[in-house]
């Protein structure tokens, strides 16, 4: 019983691991529509829904793309046509008291739909533009960036 | 001098915009270059207004209602201004529209001490099943919790043990078992805050969320 139990574990832990990046996913990729790209370590990678999506990503969509995401503290952003936006940092460890993140908006429309980590700690979410940081209390809004 | 000039970008972008004519700037930027624009809007699934602050070197801009926005350069700070409907439906549609669809969470509560659940939670299985079912690419966390009694190690072995339960009932029920992903808590994350040594049902207990 007990080994079946510890089997259990082992599997589905196993089956939610990704074996390719030591470091863990801040979330997926959800909706994708026409050109939508991941762009990691200098590598553009086009975006399909169920992706794994890391810290220090960034998103970014052509001129008839849009894109969604769902992080792993269910926030939400999405990106417009011809838009950008980069996930500068994202740690989601209640259990060690780890939340922070950073979202940074680099150019175009997006929207951004709070999560867990604004609920629990507003201030360890941070909304970046080019000229301005914007501090939320667990909210909706959405960014428009003409760089 | 510099709120006074960009309230006039931001207000002559915006009546630019409502009149259909772009001017020197196309229609869907109403911010120059160097500028963002932010906005406050309702949550999408319950229409419920928060609340942001935006801020930089020149000063900053708190955004209390519903589609309040602000345009920001390197050295301005706009001022709040309202936003129309038809402007943000212009603006940021296509971005609202790819929105994945809103993470639902469920609770599951346990007898004192034990991994078994409570009557009326296991009564809640079938409709998380629903709701993964009507999802294209489901993931579902199932984190489990303990209430403060007894050490805080021995907490996040039982809050795991708790979460392997939920798991495995969850794949009885039908449920892929490539979607799930199991969390121990502890005690460390508890619903209802209580000191330590303090039995509380309604702390012990599994969160599922269904992304």
């Amino acid at each position: 019983m007990r080994i079946g139990m510890f089997a259990a574990v082992i599997v589905l832990v196993c089956a939610v691991s990704t074996p390719a990046f030591a470091q863990t996913p801040a979330g997926r990729i959800k909706t994708v529509s026409g050109a939508a790209f991941i762009v990691r370590a200098g590598k553009t990678i086009a975006a399909v829904p169920g992706q794994p999506v890391f810290a220090s990503d960034h998103l970014r969509t052509g001129n008839d793309g849009t894109l969604g995401v769902t992080l792993k503290d269910a926030t939400r952003l999405s990106l417009g046509p011809a838009s950008e936006l980069r996930v500068e940092r994202f740690v989601y460890a209640p259990e060690s008291g780890g939340l922070s993140m950073v979202i940074k908006f680099v150019r175009g429309a997006a929207a951004y739909v709070s999560g867990r980590i604004a609920k629990l700690a507003p201030d360890a979410v941070r909304l970046e533009t080019p000229s301005a940081i914007v501090g939320v209390r667990g909210t909706t809004v959405a960014v428009l960036v003409e760089p | 001098m510099t709120v006074a000039r960009s309230g006039l970008l931001l207000f002559g972008a915006l009546a630019a915009l409502s009149v259909g004519c772009g001017g020197k700037r196309p229609a869907t930027t109403p911010v120059d270059r160097g500028q963002s624009l932010i906005v406050l809007l309702p949550d999408p699934e319950t229409d419920k207004v928060g609340r942001a602050n935006v801020w930089n070197k020149a000063g900053s801009a708190d955004l209390d209602g519903e589609r309040k926005a602000v345009v920001t350069s390197d050295q301005q700070m706009g001022p709040v201004k309202k936003l129309s409907d038809d402007e943000v439906e212009r603006l940021f549609g296509a971005a609202l529209a790819a929105l994945p669809p809103e993470p639902r969470s469920f609770t599951l509560y346990f007898e004192f001490e034990s991994d078994d659940l409570t009557d009326q939670s296991v009564k809640l299985v079938p409709e998380i099943l629903t709701v993964v079912k009507q999802r294209s690419d489901p993931e579902v966390a199932v984190v489990g919790h303990t209430d403060t009694m007894g050490s805080s190690k021995a907490n996040v072995a039982l809050a795991m043990k708790r979460a392997v339960f939920v798991g495995r009932l969850l794949v009885d029920a039908g449920l892929d078992k490539t979607t799930i992903e199991l969390v121990s808590h502890g005690e460390a994350a508890l619903l209802i805050p209580t000191p330590d040594e303090t039995p509380e049902p309604r702390n012990r207990r599994v969160e599922i969320t269904v992304r």
